[in-house]
């Protein structure tokens, strides 16, 4: 029973991670009706510069991890600024390519520092272990858990109670009627590329604790990705729920079920989810 | 026909024999040097293996160099770049064959890349040496050309396991894997050694490479009872499942392969990694303890390369320094039948880095079969057995 309840509690955290980024796909998929290829670049990206800007230039950890969530959302809307812009209009495959294409670049501009690519690194954040009742905690479980409430609750507010907020889901609603309604359509894409962007770094820090820095740590993203179809694309809440979903169910699998089914069973849920939910949890039953 | 024409004739005749006569014999050996081609990973997924060993490489033959060469032959190292690409390695292979006359290749890294590779060099007449794929076809079936240094996982780990429950009694072992050909060739190996100790494999759990949470895993052996762990894992995954373990309060022996000898291991895991064993088919180079003649080198290596040197720079410097001892032996007529017919004669003793003996036959290509055994104590390894056959 111990074994279930500690099991599960790192099946959270780590569905929370595939949760942040999942809602990184939302929020910019909700804005910009883009799929985002470059999600996994941008939490490795967050991750690495984070770690220069502590260990390499001697930040503080605090300093450096917010200036690195800051510098990759600026970076997100730079990249909207300068590329994804001129693919507003044009058949939806431009701006999926733009997006994989910009994560090649990142991908490569890490691996060109020889430092990133030789050595795998850790973050010295919440390294302790908590002790309560029984079970054994990871400090970096319960950060990333706090972390995801914490967001899950500002982003809300964000949304439902701003002006900015509510302008983004405006136009999620339908760009037309809300440029007809002055709602600065072109200025809204960038805050969404940037706030997709900062989400995705803020997932790498949170990971890092869990894991380790390394080039490949992008790789969640394939996670991630399933998890916010699952939520429907479109859902924050949704994206949010079918992250933790798909974290539970990997960890309970993995203790649980024989060796070789453990790995497709979250894959065959996933498709049931879709089946019963066609369009995702946050539409509910009635999106059938 | 006219006098000046048959001259003319006679004189291009002359020509032709003499361009003929004066092509090497041997692709890459001149008067003055040895061509030797490497197709590494310095810009992959395994470039923090790829650059040491390159360093290693040169190192040694620029040594040689500087003492005269190989009767009188410089070594020039051509070095290619797969990035780990198959692809990018077959092209490498046929720079190296056709524009540089590669008389050997050393040290070729990375399993697809060499799989993709070894037919171009072996069909092109060349010796293939040593490459850092722990696979089969590296070595057999017996092939004059083809010569590996390094077994597969799997002998070495089989030796390793059985020596393992043998000394410590354990009656459950269990495995954890990387979902993969390296995990599964791990797996047979261990299976190979319970096998002849009559036990069982009581279970075993695998995860997907890029994996980053081992907690259910974990648990799951930790249910099973286990009490003896061998993990088919690279350096994080090692790390990730010591560090679960211990964070649970489990305190069970695990075993890591050669994968997870590494310096790195107990750099990133710290005190949680205290106690794990590990299989080293070369240690690791500590210039704390070293033996005189160790640290002079890991001195050099420090001042021409300004970092410390790893089990990989010496994996390099040892493989090219078999080449050199090969190449002095096969005597001033170097050809590559001749050096071949030498390396199966050639026992390598062992030498101050701690290798192990490397013996080639004619019958018989794989140098070593032998790895031994290690443990992290005080937050380095300490070799705890000798080579293990």
């Amino acid at each position: 029973m111990l074994a279930v309840v500690q099991v599960l509690i790192s099946g959270v955290a780590l569905g929370c991670v595939y949760g942040l980024v999942a809602l990184s796909f939302v929020l910019i998929y909700k804005a910009t009706e883009t799929v985002s290829f470059m999600q996994g670049e941008l939490l490795m990206l967050g991750a690495f510069a984070a770690l220069g800007l502590h260990l390499g230039a001697g930040w503080p950890l605090a300093a450096g991890a917010l200036a690195a969530v800051a510098g990759t959302a600026l970076l997100g809307a730079a990249f909207e600024r300068i590329a994804l812009r001129h693919a507003v209009g044009r058949p939806h495959l431009v701006a999926v390519l733009l997006t994989f294409g910009l994560g090649l670049m990142l991908r490569g501009a890490v691996a060109s520092v020889p430092a990133a690519v030789q050595e795998t690194y850790r973050l010295p954040l919440a390294a302790d272990v908590v002790q309560i009742g029984a079970v054994t905690l990871a400090g970096g479980q319960l950060l990333v858990i706090a972390a995801t409430l914490l967001i899950a609750a500002l982003l809300t507010l964000f949304f439902r109670a701003t002006r900015t907020g509510l302008a983004l889901r405006a136009l999620s609603e339908d760009a037309r009627i809300a440029a007809l309604m002055g709602v600065p359509v072109a200025r809204m894409h960038t805050l969404a590329w940037a706030l997709g962007a900062g989400l995705a770094a803020l997932a790498g820090l949170l990971l890092a604790p869990l894991t380790f820095i390394h080039l490949n740590m992008g790789l969640v993203a394939l996670k991630a990705f399933p998890a916010a179809v699952l939520g429907g694309l479109t859902s924050l809440p949704g994206a949010l729920v079918a992250g933790l979903f798909l974290g539970v169910v990997e960890a309970l699998a993995g203790l649980m079920l024989p060796e070789g089914v453990k790995d497709v069973v979250p894959y065959a849920l996933l498709m049931l989810g879709l089946l019963l939910f066609p369009a995702g949890f946050g539409a509910g039953r009635a999106g059938r | 026909m006219s006098l000046l024409l048959k001259l003319a004739l006679a004189a291009g005749a002359s020509v032709f024999l003499a361009t003929v006569q004066a092509a090497p014999a041997t692709p890459g050996v001149t008067d003055r040097e040895i061509v030797v081609g490497t197709i590494s990973d310095l810009s992959g997924p395994i470039a923090l293996l790829g650059v040491p060993v390159r360093d290693g490489l040169l190192m040694r033959f620029d040594e040689a160099n500087a003492a005269g060469g190989v009767h009188g032959r410089k070594i020039r190292l051509v070095v290619e770049d797969s990035g780990y690409d198959p692809k990018r390695a077959v092209l490498a292979a046929r720079k190296l064959v056709q524009r540089d006359q590669a008389f050997a290749f050393i040290a070729d890294m990375g399993t697809p890349v060499v799989m993709a590779s070894m037919p171009v060099i072996v069909d092109a007449g060349r010796l293939h040496l040593f490459p850092f794929s722990p696979h089969e076809s590296t070595y057999l079936p017996l092939h004059p050309l083809k010569f590996q240094n390094f077994a597969p996982y799997q002998t070495y780990m089989e030796a390793a396991t059985r020596h393992m429950v043998q000394a410590h009694g354990y009656q459950r072992s269990c495995l954890l894997y990387q979902d993969d050909d390296y995990g599964l060739e791990v797996m047979k190996g261990v299976e190979a050694a319970l096998g002849k100790l009559g036990r069982p494999l009581v279970d075993k759990t695998s995860y997907k490479r890029g994996a980053t949470d081992l907690s259910s895993q974990v648990a799951r052996l930790r249910g099973a009872g286990c009490d003896f762990v061998v993990l088919a894992t690279v350096v994080r995954e090692t790390v990730a499942a010591m560090s679960e373990a211990r964070r649970i309060g489990w305190k069970v022996d695990m075993l890591v392969t050669a994968s997870g000898y590494s310096a790195q291991t107990h750099e990133l895991g710290g005190a949680a990694v205290e106690g794990l064993y590990g299989v080293s088919v070369l240690p690791h180079p500590y210039a704390e303890g070293a033996n005189k003649q160790l640290a002079d080198w890991i001195q050099r290596y420090r001042k021409r390369y300004g970092v410390d040197p790893n089990v990989w720079s010496v994996m390099g410097y040892t493989l090219a320094d078999m080449f050199v001892h090969t190449a002095e032996a096969a005597g001033p007529q170097l050809t590559i039948d001749g050096f071949a017919r030498t390396l199966e004669k050639f026992d390598f003793t062992r030498d101050y880095f701690g290798s192990p003996e490397y013996r080639f036959s004619p019958t018989d290509h794989l140098g070593n079969r032998y790895g031994r055994l290690a443990q992290i104590r005080n937050g380095k390894w300490e070799l705890i057995s000798d080579y293990l056959k």
